[in-house]
């Protein structure tokens, strides 16, 4: 009887481990896409930021002198955003 | 005595027991009424105090050019707030935050203890990155201040194209240019998502899925060319410095399209910056100012009744020597001429020539002529704030009106009205409306596709025949430039071909015309037998020098402009290539 007890007694705290392992995990990985979330929404910013300065750098009103006096090489555009019919 | 020891302890212990059980009936009354009768409403109760919505804003969408260079776009960058009730001393606030984000600290302890019930106050939006360093470095406790994620718009091209884009007020609504019109497209849709808090209001855990996912703003094409924007923007700010008038515009055209490669006025502002602008500048002239057309508007008359047959192209009109009574009025040519054909009367830019011709034509036909060349009414252009112009109806017409309309007089335009005509007879007639916007990214996934959903539907009105349209364009629109008051926008490559006109404008002292005070513009275009751009300037009042005609104020500048975009589009050049040794 005392052993049949044990079991039963064992059987739960195994069964109540599992579950407190199992919710830790859950809540380990959702803490991770948390993380992941905020990676992205910082390296988008980043990137944002980062094409900006980009586009600041190499606008037109910067570069067109260097250009024209051939001091930079002209590179035409090699997909062109909108096509005439006639080319 | 036993028995009734024992009657009164069995009745005692029957009204405990009974006590009892209805204790425990009431216990699980109430407990049926939490858990089954009123579990659900109980439930949203507890659900709504752990957890709340937070929105989730919408990055606004990015504005590039046809080639896809970035015009417009958004950061994300930190605002500072206050919570005035936990801050005891507003002055020591003051005094720590104020310098380091360049505001006056007295000013705000004032606006601290003015709001110092409040639990938040807005102290700075829109922190640059080393105030927003600087605030944290102070290491104030955190129930006084806290950093909230905003939007800002930046335009990496500067000052380019400013009156286009317009610009973003404080709370991210679209003021002026595209960013207004455009502004469901750009502005996007908030998202909502569900953040778990603990009693003391602390977010513990965010949910996973959003209740509603953000939709950022989409990306919008415009069709200006941000390059051809820069050629046109630099030879008006020369313009203003070398002429010092209080307004100029220019704008760049594909006639083939009605493409809108470049438009930009003068005073400008910078969208970056817009503070201490001055009234003037916030002004897009190009759509916003009208103006009488003067000499430029002659190219439709003359059209127009060649078209009707109402003259014949070979035919001749004598000119008076300069001068003709037309009813109480006399017109003068600014030189006389005697026998002028009607290439030579464009080329001249007669006023008596074209006085005659509008005789010959009478009032019905120079007022249908100028509807149908769009004057009157707005171009269709995405742009808020475009006028109309000014042509009166046909009932307040009169005989002076049949000497004024044919050169330019009794009626207003905008110079994006103007250009839009002259557009249509660089393209065999056929009247298009301005486009100015091409698309959302997303409907022009495909590059090789015409046609985007949501690009803006043209109207298209065929004005005259192509074959008067190529006519005025190649003979007397040619003649101005080669020979007549547009030489100075010749250019050695191409067959340009163009209009001159010199309006006076109006002086309220004398309600008559002013003598000094002129609105000189010129249109021009190349390659003549195929146009593939057109190129309107326009000088509002200058005031160095004396020479205030559209052939010496406005004419260099369009061609600068014109040359530059055809180089720009690679169009091939006019002039005959010199041989090579080969003979080839």
């Amino acid at each position: 009887m005392y052993f049949r007890f044990g079991s039963a007694l064992v059987l739960v705290v195994l069964i109540s481990l599992a579950g407190i392992a199992l919710e830790k995990r859950n809540l380990e990985l959702r803490r991770s896409v948390t993380r992941q979330r905020f990676r992205h929404d910082v390296l988008h910013d980043a990137h944002i930021r980062l094409r900006l300065e980009t586009q600041r750098l190499g606008a037109p009103a910067r570069t067109i002198d260097a250009l024209e006096s051939g001091e930079l090489r002209v590179e035409p555009h090699r997909k062109p955003m909108v096509k005439r019919d006639d080319q | 005595m036993n028995r009734s020891v024992h009657r009164e302890t069995d009745r005692r212990a029957l009204t405990i027991v009974t006590l009892l059980a209805f204790f425990a009936l009431v216990i699980g009354g109430r407990l049926v009424q939490l858990q089954w009768i009123d579990r659900l409403a109980f439930s949203d109760r507890a659900n709504r105090q752990r957890t709340f919505i937070e929105s989730i804003a919408a990055r606004p969408g990015d504005i590039v050019d046809r080639n896809g260079r970035l015009m417009a776009t958004t950061i994300s960058v930190r605002s500072l707030y206050a919570n005035p009730a936990h801050i005891a001393d507003a002055a020591q606030f003051a005094r720590d935050v104020a310098p380091l984000l360049n505001l006056d600290a007295d000013r705000l302890a004032a606006r601290l203890k003015l709001n110092r019930k409040k639990q938040f106050l807005w102290i700075k939006r829109r922190l640059t990155e080393q105030q927003e360093i600087d605030v944290r470095a102070l290491k104030m406790p955190a129930e006084r201040w806290g950093f909230r994620r905003e939007f800002l718009r930046r335009y990496p091209q500067g000052q380019l194209a400013a009156h286009i884009l317009g610009l973003r007020g404080i709370d991210g609504d679209g003021r002026g240019g595209v960013e207004q019109t455009f502004e469901s497209v750009l502005r996007g849709t908030d998202g909502e998502r569900v953040l778990v808090r603990d009693a003391r209001g602390r977010v513990i855990d965010v949910e996973t899925e959003p209740v509603r996912p953000a939709q950022h703003g989409r990306t919008v094409v415009l069709s200006l060319d941000a390059v051809i924007q820069l050629y046109t923007e630099r030879a008006l700010d020369r313009v203003m410095q070398e002429w010092r008038p209080s307004s100029a515009c220019a704008i760049v055209i594909d006639p083939t399209t009605c493409d809108v490669l470049a438009m930009a006025s003068r005073p400008a502002f910078d969208p970056n910056n817009p503070v201490d602008v001055l009234p003037a500048a916030w002004k897009n002239t190009a759509i916003a100012s009208m103006y009488e057309p003067g000499s430029t508007f002659k190219p439709f008359i003359v059209a127009w009744a060649v078209d009707q047959q109402i003259i014949s192209r070979d035919e001749t009109f004598n000119c008076e020597r300069g001068a003709y009574r037309m009813g109480r009025r006399i017109l003068h040519d600014h030189h006389p001429y005697g026998q002028l054909s009607v290439t030579d009367i464009l080329v001249k830019s007669s006023n008596i020539g074209m006085a005659k011709i509008g005789e010959r034509m009478t009032n019905r036909s120079l007022y249908e002529a100028a509807v149908t060349f769009g004057f009157g009414r707005r171009t269709g252009t995405e742009l808020p704030g475009e006028l109309t112009g000014v042509v009166r109806k046909l009932s307040k017409w009169n005989r002076y009106s049949t000497g004024s309309i044919p050169m330019g007089q009794e009626l207003a335009v905008t110079p994006l009205q103007l250009i839009t005509a002259h557009a249509a007879l660089a393209n065999g007639g056929k009247l298009l409306s301005p486009r100015l916007v091409l698309g959302d990214m997303e409907a022009m996934e495909d590059f090789g596709r015409r046609s985007m959903p949501n690009a803006t539907t043209q109207v298209v009105t065929q004005t005259v025949g192509a074959e008067t349209a190529t006519w005025v364009v190649a003979g007397p629109m040619r003649g101005v430039v080669q020979r007549g008051t547009g030489k100075r926008a010749q250019l050695p490559d191409f067959a340009v071909f163009g209009k001159s006109g010199t309006a006076q404008k109006h002086d309220p002292a004398t309600g008559g015309y002013s003598s000094n005070r002129y609105v000189c513009s010129f249109v021009c275009g190349a390659p003549v037998d195929n146009p593939r751009a057109l190129v309107l300037v326009l000088v509002d009042e200058p005031t160095i020098g004396t020479s205030h005609y559209g052939g010496t104020v406005a004419a260099p500048a369009a061609s600068r402009i014109l040359q530059k975009t055809l180089l720009h589009l690679r169009v091939p050049s006019d002039a005959p290539r010199p041989r090579t040794a080969s003979g080839r």
